[in-house]
């Protein structure tokens, strides 16, 4: 690709069209199993981002997400190969990829079929990386130079195990994650997205997806400090009884940025549990955008589900938006969700402001208690103290 | 009338709120050393007067000028009045979860400290001078690394009022109705603090309903503040006529 520079900028039909053709040039759909590679690349030949605009059932999704990268695509390049590099956390390791066999592994296998243009590109992408795991705790840290990179890391975690996983990108341009993992039973997962990038100009999008089998628990933690543009969507699907998923997330929307979260938490198998609490922080002008959906099958009877988003907004021209969408077909089902969106609050300003502490101060101390109750329940004191150090709270 | 600048002169205040009149023409001299009681009926404009000393937000000024010390303090923000000394218990202490009370007191005391060109208290110091006034209130220690007022009873926010005032050490004190959700022996132990305070630097303005408090902490000088106006002053003898007889008689006279 040459890069152009055009004035005016591309129109987002155009930018998504670019984007297409160069998703579509990466799919090859390379370590995935024969019988499936082919109908994998169908959909990645069909899958047309344009669609995102057009049709109703993508518009809902990205309702309220501004796609200003489609309007910058004529800048983003073919990518690089993916490097790894290591940064904040000491105790992990980077795992080993699995080849050759890797076709066998059950995050291969229970790859969901794509939904949407982006994961038909995502599930045949050239680059993809694929582990197998039982203990331990890893470091997974995409990045390439600049440009656009499409990503697709698969991670199995054997029965009984306990991982702990780091996932911090590292990228100028968009890079297009797409996670899934396959949790057999008992297994164990606690997955850490602390996004901590100061580039303007980078986009992160990460698809998570998660397929939780019986007494499996999976954990993850979305921390972001600092991102221009970050959507991430969750997908957990929790197949057996007794799976569990926990969620959670503090963010800082610093400024001019927008933070994005959009989950499914499919309840699919009797007394499964799942808990959502998020928090965001919003600041002048940014957005803060949370869709929640819970869907119970008719046959998930016992299940617990649990879904709190707060928001905190900074000023008046600070926006969130939040949506939770409850599809419940069992009865005996215990579902609750709370939304909440406020203004940093004048009279608990005004308390500390009386006591002598100045307001800016005031300020960043209520910002600090509010996204705390998220914090405070980050097991890994190592990536606990960095956010907190890197959100500006008091440690 | 002393002839020395008052502590604080509030010389024909008028506030509104939304546009409506709250105070309207308000006078009031505190001399250092002397206790105020104001006294009145709901609506009278008692927190008003509170809100407005402390410098909250929403409250228009029409008329008037408050000072302390000889200087306005119309213009200086609530951290600014905090400053120069002025500390307003709150009738309503909010909460504020997540933020511990030795967090709020550190930062509140360090900038204090800061104002007069002072270095920040190191943590030994802080910790033992907080568990020295948490004493003074019989406040169990351990309400010291909880979240402020989150949980507290009436009573137990009422006396971390005044064990922050304690701390704080400030120069003119408003207590607004800080007797009101005490027990007997919980309002014997914040008047005991109060008193223990008194010194002939301090003022205080007591804004109360009863004559209760005003048996422990006596009073230099009573005030009935009706529709916005201080309508008459006394000495603690009108205290005690207004709890034998009401406002109405006393009103109906000034
Ligand atoms: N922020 C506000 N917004 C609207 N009205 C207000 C506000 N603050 C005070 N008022 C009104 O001003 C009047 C005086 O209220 P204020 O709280 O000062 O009375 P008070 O004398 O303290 O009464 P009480 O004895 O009940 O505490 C009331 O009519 C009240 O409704
Ligand atoms: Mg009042």
């Amino acid at each position: 690709m040459q890069m152009v520079t055009l004035n005016p900028p591309l129109s987002l039909e155009v930018g998504a069209q670019h984007l297409t053709q160069l998703l579509r040039s990466q799919a090859t759909g390379e370590g995935l199993p024969g019988e499936v590679r082919s109908a994998w690349l169908t959909a990645a030949q069909t899958a047309d981002l344009q669609q995102l605009f057009t049709e109703q059932r993508y518009r809902e999704d990205w309702k309220y997400t501004p796609v200003e990268f489609f309007r910058q695509a004529w800048a983003l390049d073919t990518p690089r190969a993916p490097q790894r590099s290591a940064d904040i956390a000491e105790r992990f390791i980077l795992p080993e990829e699995v080849r050759g066999s890797a076709t066998l592994l059950p995050a291969v296998a229970s790859l969901p079929q794509p939904t949407s243009p982006w994961e038909a590109f995502l599930g045949a992408a050239r680059y993809a990386q694929h582990y197998s795991m039982k203990e331990g705790a890893f470091l997974l840290a995409p990045s390439h130079g600049e440009g656009v990179l499409p990503l697709l890391i698969t991670i199995s975690v054997a029965a009984g195990g306990s991982v702990e996983l780091l996932l911090t990108p590292q990228s100028k341009g968009l890079l297009v994650l797409r996670v899934h993992l396959h949790l057999a039973p008992g297994a164990q997962v606690r997955l850490y997205l602390p996004t901590d990038t100061q580039v303007s100009g980078t986009y992160l999008y990460m698809l998570l997806s998660a397929h939780v089998e019986r007494e499996a628990r999976f954990e993850s933690f979305d921390l972001t400090a600092y991102a221009a543009w970050k959507r991430t969507e969750q997908k957990v699907r929790l197949s057996g009884p007794g799976a569990e998923a926990h969620l959670y997330g503090a963010a800082r929307v610093q400024p001019n940025t927008l933070w994005d979260q959009a989950i499914r938490i499919e309840h699919a198998a009797p007394h499964t549990h799942s808990n959502q609490l998020f928090k965001s922080l919003v600041h002048a002008r940014a957005r803060s955008t949370f869709q929640g959906r819970i869907y119970v099958h008719r046959e998930a009877q016992k299940t617990n589900a649990y879904q709190s988003h707060k928001a905190l907004l900074w000023d008046a021209t600070a926006a969130a938006y939040s949506r939770p969408q409850l599809e419940i077909f069992a009865d005996d089902v215990r579902c609750t969700h709370g939304v909440t969106t406020g203004f940093l609050q004048g009279d608990m300003l005004l308390y500390l402001q009386a006591r002598g502490v100045p307001e800016a101060q005031a300020r960043e101390m209520l910002a600090g208690a509010f996204l705390a109750e998220v914090l405070d329940r980050v097991p890994h004191t190592g990536i606990q103290e960095h956010l907190r150090h890197r959100l500006g709270l008091p440690e | 009338m002393k002839t020395e600048t008052p502590m604080l002169q509030i010389q024909d205040l008028h506030v509104s709120v939304e546009g409506r009149p709250i105070l309207k023409g308000l006078n009031l001299e505190v001399q250092a050393g002397q206790v105020h009681a104001i006294m009145g009926p709901n609506g009278a404009g008692k927190s008003t007067l509170a809100a407005v000393l402390a410098g909250k937000e929403g409250y228009e000024i029409t008329a008037g000028d408050i000072l302390l010390e000889g200087q306005s303090l119309l213009e200086l923000s609530p951290e600014e009045r905090s400053h120069a000394g002025i500390f307003l218990a709150f009738q309503y202490p909010v909460e504020i979860p997540g933020v511990s009370m030795v967090q709020f007191l550190r930062a509140a005391l360090n900038a204090h400290r800061a104002a007069k060109g002072l270095d920040p208290l190191d943590t030994a110091d802080l910790m033992a001078l907080l568990k020295e006034k948490a004493q003074l209130l019989k406040l169990d220690p351990s309400f010291l690394t909880r979240s402020v007022n989150e949980g507290f009873s009436g009573g137990e926010r009422k006396r971390a009022e005044i064990f922050q005032m304690a701390v704080l050490d400030p120069s003119l004190v408003v207590l607004d109705e800080t007797d009101s959700g005490l027990d007997i022996d919980a309002l014997k132990v914040v008047s005991d603090a109060v008193n223990a305070l008194r010194t002939p630097e301090r003022a205080f303005i007591v804004i109360t309903h009863y004559y209760r408090i005003l048996q422990h902490i006596r009073p230099d000088v009573v005030h009935i503040l009706a529709d916005g106006r201080i309508v008459r002053s006394g000495g603690p003898e009108l205290a005690v006529a207004l709890e034998e007889k009401g406002y109405e008689p006393l009103l109906a006279t000034s």
